[in-house]
């Protein structure tokens, strides 16, 4: 019962926003539905057993509504409902009439992010999967920059194709369950599909996952989508629902369809490597802040991809470690590049330089974040990036060096950013720019504090996955596999 | 059988009323009648009655797709109030075509005889071919309809001859007994018996405009009246698949390879061409009528992949469908009259800005036809991916699912110019009863998406 309490309380409150006139209290009421829902999920980490809900929706197609979790779904309800408070906050500045639509928007997301969350069954899995396209769509379509018409529809198709292939996955596995067929999480984990089988249909369940993300060579929708987003938008974007292809991969693959991982385990990891080389690269070249930023969490996201595909110990805590600490600094990030804009008037790096003698807080936060986003040991980036690499030395040294340039080359691009932005001499065009309000610290100062927590503590996190991650490797056929490879 | 005798006295009294010259009484009449005319037809369920020398069999699939189509027909009526209002014409004409029209339905969902099928669909052709023409002065409307009549009696001739060559190898028109016919045969059929089953499914085709038997439909579905084009895409599509439903399912089925491999090529046709045409269109009559080309592609789709729950999701596909098109018709209509007659696809701009609601229930009724959760239209679509994979046509789902994808390119464009920011100039003014009305669809569409998924018949 208290999952659909989360489930539902946003979308609710949403509807409820539609009803009001008055965008102020609008916003007060959806970061107050935003901030329960963090403290029930709070409750949740430490309630024995977890709770689960289930009821009988339609017998004739196998379908449950069964919502319930385990440490993997926590980590990603958890980091949901921490980013919502953030980001429905950010929009605290300037208001207009239109602030309860947005506000219902960001909630019918949170919801829908929440229902793929905790979905126990592929049929409703996929049912919100496809629900948080249609908020996001009119966040971008209606908030968002220039030439949004066209970006947004390339966007929704994009992304909408990988789902449909999806969903004639989920179909397919529906057909090949025995008896009543279902669609339950429970009965596709324990198909046992032929070899040949799980080939092809780890690539049809596989893109889906590799465009969210995104995965090169899938990614093309993506740069263009974050410059153009709004504040709101690209936080919601990058902070989350990134993480959606990353947590339905670790759902459907690897119980589904496990030769099929280890039969493309090379090509994959090559792949994200290739995206973490080239993003890194493509990175330095831009001259819009939000472009590079989209292509550095490019970057990180592709060497996530690539931990999920090691499969060994470290690099999945690595990686779900990762998810936490990359969603907020890129939320962070984002916001304070929002910030950056809206004093300034620009994003372009050639025109800006030397903020920091008109915004020294500003210049402080933002270098905590910077730091944070290269993973300097003592904040969380360095924890989930170091697990990430010494899985990947495990496996392959060459892999581990590929995937180490992350680090290095980020570290280039994001300081040299930082130094273009806030150093160098006083910019006679930015002298009226004006220094952070107490909104922003609000923002800022818990998402830097979390970093640094993080980073210096990251147990918490480790204990919450710790058995989710051992069952994982458990599903992992190994005999069968050298068999596989032998043959 | 009481339902199809009362509809037809219904069809006559508001032909009649019509010297009464007074408009404000046929809707409630046509409307009565139908309403009635549901009732009765649920009475017989489960009974599976017998007519004419076991011509007409009424069983629980003629009555659902009866009753679906009344449905479909009494949310036209109710729109068409309105609008019929303001034409200075006789409508009484109107109405009572409409109901002509759909006597023919119900003989089309209830045959199980050939001449009874020819029957049904001159009785739903003829009233059509004069609706379509029902703008006299306009040169469209009358174009529409020449076009469809001449195209219509020839796809009939070709119906008729496949009857009489079937006819003529087996001497009945019974469909039990030319199945049997059929079997003993083990598939290799002589000549004449083919070509007969060839023109008999190209008659049929025509009727449901499969590609490539399609080319008359956009060109109709644009210069008829709004309101003849929205039952012809949603009534008469319905009565057309039952039809064919019951062609193949009491009659020839299995089909011979030969037969089967014309039907896969002209489903797989439908979605591409009706895709690829889609595309490019600018006016949003005719984009609706590629858009039911590639919906008949879905149908088709879950026709060919023969399983006991076909007919059910049929029934559910081409319901739902109905129920997303013809409020969208209704929009139009509005959108079209608040930019003086207008009908490309930008008139829909400044929606959202004047009527924030109504773009909303449009996108409900866009993302159903689109396919998307948690609309019904999603629903119907993984009822019949589900029949197609379930039987193994992998590859052909997978077509179908990439044309799928590109559908949701045209409805998204149409909704992106609902929601563009620049505004219409004239205000966009919608009567009290047909909001009312698109509402209802709106919610129907969800609540059938979420919660009614299938119908046992």
């Amino acid at each position: 019962m208290i999952l659909l309490i989360i489930l539902l309380l946003p979308i609710v409150t949403g509807l409820f926003l539609l009803l009001l006139k008055n965008p102020a209290t609008a916003r007060i009421i959806a970061l107050c539905s935003s901030i329960a829902n963090l403290l029930i999920t709070l409750g949740l980490i430490s309630t024995v057993p977890s709770p689960s809900y289930s009821v009988n929706w339609n017998h004739f197609m196998g379908t449950q509504f069964s919502l319930g979790f385990d440490g993997i779904s926590l980590i990603m309800l958890l980091l949901t409902n921490l980013l919502f408070p953030f980001i429905i906050l950010s929009g605290f500045t300037r208001a207009h009439i239109k602030i309860p639509v947005l506000n219902f928007l960001i909630l019918f997301t949170q919801s829908a992010l929440i229902g793929v969350f905790l979905a126990q069954n592929a049929f409703l899995f996929y049912i919100f999967w496809e629900l948080t396209l249609i908020p996001v769509y009119f966040i971008l379509l209606l908030w968002g920059g220039e030439n949004r018409k066209a970006i947004t529809l390339k966007f929704f198709i994009y992304t909408l194709s990988g789902s449909l292939f999806l969903l004639f996955g989920i179909i397919y596995l529906f057909t090949l369950t025995p008896g009543m067929h279902t669609t339950d999480f429970s009965a596709f984990n324990q198909l046992h599909i032929p070899a040949a089988t799980q080939t092809w249909l780890f690539w049809v369940l596989f893109v889906a996952f590799a465009i969210k993300m995104p995965v090169f060579p899938f990614h093309t929708w993506q740069p263009s989508t974050y410059t153009m987003a709004s504040k709101q938008g690209v936080m919601i974007l990058a902070g989350v629902l990134t993480k959606m292809g990353i947590y339905g991969a670790l759902r459907f693959l690897f119980p589904i369809v496990p030769q099929g991982v280890l039969y493309w385990q090379n090509t994959v990891i090559t792949l994200c490597l290739i995206g973490v080389i080239y993003a890194s690269v493509i990175a330095f070249r831009q001259t819009n802040i939000k472009r590079l930023i989209a292509f550095s969490s490019m970057a990180h996201i592709s060497l996530m991809a690539a931990a999920m595909f090691i499969l060994n110990y470290y690099s999945i805590q690595g990686l779900l470690f990762q998810v936490i600490s990359h969603g907020v600094t890129i939320v962070a990030l984002f916001y304070v590049v929002h910030l950056i804009q809206e004093r300034t008037g620009t994003l372009e790096l050639p025109q800006m330089g030397g903020l920091k003698h008109v915004a020294p807080n500003l210049a402080i936060l933002l270098l905590i974040i910077v730091l944070g986003s290269i993973a300097l040991p003592l904040t969380a980036g360095f924890v989930g990036e170091f697990l990430i690499i010494a899985g990947l030395a495990k496996f392959s040294i060459w892999f581990a060096f590929l995937g180490g340039t992350t680090m290095i080359l980020g570290a280039i691009y994001m300081l040299y950013a930082y130094q273009r932005i806030m150093l160098g001499d006083n910019n006679p065009t930015l002298i009226r720019v004006k220094d952070i309000r107490t909104l922003d610290f609000f923002i800022l100062i818990p998402l830097i504090t979390l970093i640094l927590i993080l980073g210096i503590y990251p147990q918490p996190i480790f204990n919450l996955v710790e058995e989710s991650v051992k069952t994982m490797q458990n599903l992992l056929p190994v005999n069968e596999v050298v068999t596989l490879l032998t043959r | 059988m009481s339902a199809l005798i009362l509809l037809t006295v219904f069809g006559i009294i508001v032909l009649y009323l019509g010297f009464a010259n007074n408009k404000t009484i046929l809707a409630p009449v046509a409307i009565t009648g139908l309403l009635i005319t549901i009732f009765l037809s649920i009475k017989d369920w489960n009974l599976g009655s017998k007519y004419f020398h076991d011509m007409m069999i009424i069983d629980n699939f003629s009555i659902a797709f009866n009753v679906s189509m009344v449905i479909i027909t009494i949310l036209i009526f109710l729109f068409g109030v309105n609008y019929y209002k303001r034409m200075e014409h006789y409508v009484a004409e109107q109405y009572a075509l409409m109901i002509f029209a759909l006597t023919g339905a119900f003989l089309m969902t209830s045959f199980s005889n050939l001449i009874m099928l020819f029957l049904g669909i001159e009785i739903l052709s003829i009233p059509l071919y004069i609706l379509a023409g029902g703008k006299k002065t306009s040169f469209r409307s009358n174009e529409a309809s020449f076009k469809y009549f001449l195209l219509g009696s020839f796809a009939t001739a070709f119906f008729l001859f496949g009857i009489a060559l079937v006819y003529g190898a087996s001497a009945t028109f019974y469909l039990p007994e030319i199945k049997t016919y059929i079997a003993q045969f083990n598939g290799q059929l002589p000549p004449m018996l083919m070509v007969g089953l060839l023109f008999i499914l190209i008659g049929v085709s025509f009727k449901v405009a499969v590609a490539p038997f399609h080319f008359w439909s956009p060109d109709v579905y644009e210069g008829s009246p709004t309101l003849v084009t929205a039952f012809m895409a949603t009534v008469v599509k319905t009565a057309g698949f039952a039809a064919f439903y019951r062609l193949l399912g009491m009659g020839l089925l299995p089909l011979p390879a030969p037969l089967e491999k014309t039907l896969w090529v002209m489903t797989m046709l439908s979605l591409l061409v009706g895709n690829l045409a889609a595309l490019r269109q600018t006016n949003f009559k005719r984009l609706l009528a590629y858009s039911a080309i590639v919906n008949t592609g879905f149908m088709m789709l879950a026709m060919l992949s023969q399983h006991d729950s076909s007919a059910s999701v049929l029934l559910y596909y081409t319901f739902v469908y109905s129920l997303a098109t013809v409020p969208l018709f209704i929009i139009f209509i509005y959108m079209k009259r608040a930019s003086s007659g207008l009908e490309e696809l930008t008139i829909f701009r400044g929606l959202y800005k004047q009527k924030p609601w109504m773009a909303v229930f449009m996108t409900i009724f866009l993302m159903s036809l689109a396919g998307l959760p948690p609309t019904a239209g999603f629903l119907a679509k993984y009822r019949v991916f589900v029949l197609s994979i379930s039987r193994g046509y992998l590859a052909i789902s997978i077509f179908a699912i990439v044309m799928a994808i590109i559908g949701v390119y045209y409805y998204f464009y149409v909704l992106r110019e609902a929601f563009s920011e620049s505004d219409n100039p004239n205000p966009i003014e919608i009567s009290r009863l047909n909001s009312a009305l698109i509402v209802v669809c709106g919610v129907a569409v969800l609540l059938l998406g979420l919660f009614v998924w299938s119908v046992p018949i």
